[in-house]
């Protein structure tokens, strides 16, 4: 969490953002007062996920993080499976915006972007 | 339809330490990180909500299943 210039700066992911996502996939009515709890949440949440993808760009002697090693946390979360690859879950959830930059699509003259990750 | 997360927040975020840098897409793919985790704990507080009798999911419920989403969250 960013200590510095007030309380303005350690805001993590902005009220409208978090609470409409939220909303958009509870399905039901969401009492006003529930994010204070979900925006300690979220604190916790990206705390632990910085820490754990420096830990795996560091593991592979990076100093980057890399799309594997958020592809390799998600494994370990149990949101990527077997049954369940990581591809369907970036159609399901992204935007096309994101979409584009994961999975290659090829454009004209057979330009492939991104190019192919290695595997 | 959902809104974009703002990206350099995001970036931001998950880079609290000065040495570390973000390889291109990698933002992407935290983006549906948060959109993932998200998803459950809207799910499981739903469903808590839903024990518990209740229409609204309120702040209580989200309290209750927190803790086990955080630890299933763990790298």
């Amino acid at each position: 969490r960013g200590k510095t210039s007030g309380t303005k700066k350690d805001l993590g992911l902005p009220k409208s953002y978090v609470t409409s996502v939220f909303k958009h996939f509870a399905k039901t009515k969401v009492s006003s007062d529930v994010y204070p709890v979900l925006k300690e949440i979220m604190e916790r949440y990206f705390d632990r996920l910085a820490d754990d993808l420096e830990v795996y760009a560091a593991h592979a002697n990076r100093k980057t993080i890399e799309v594997e090693d958020v592809e390799l946390l998600m494994r370990r979360q149990g949101f990527v499976t077997d049954s369940m690859p990581v591809n369907v879950l970036i159609e399901k959830y992204l935007p096309m915006e994101s979409r584009k930059l994961l999975i290659p699509v090829a454009t004209s003259g057979n330009y492939v972007i991104p190019k192919p990750r290695r595997k | 339809m959902l809104k974009r997360v703002p990206m350099s927040k995001l970036k931001s975020l998950i880079k609290k330490k000065a040495h570390i840098r973000i390889g291109t897409a990698a933002d992407a793919m935290v983006e549906l990180n948060v959109l993932l985790f998200l998803h459950s704990l809207a799910e499981e507080a739903r469903t808590k909500a839903f024990e518990e009798k209740s229409a609204t999911i309120k702040a209580c419920h989200v309290k209750a299943v927190c803790k086990k989403l955080l630890k299933q969250a763990r790298g």
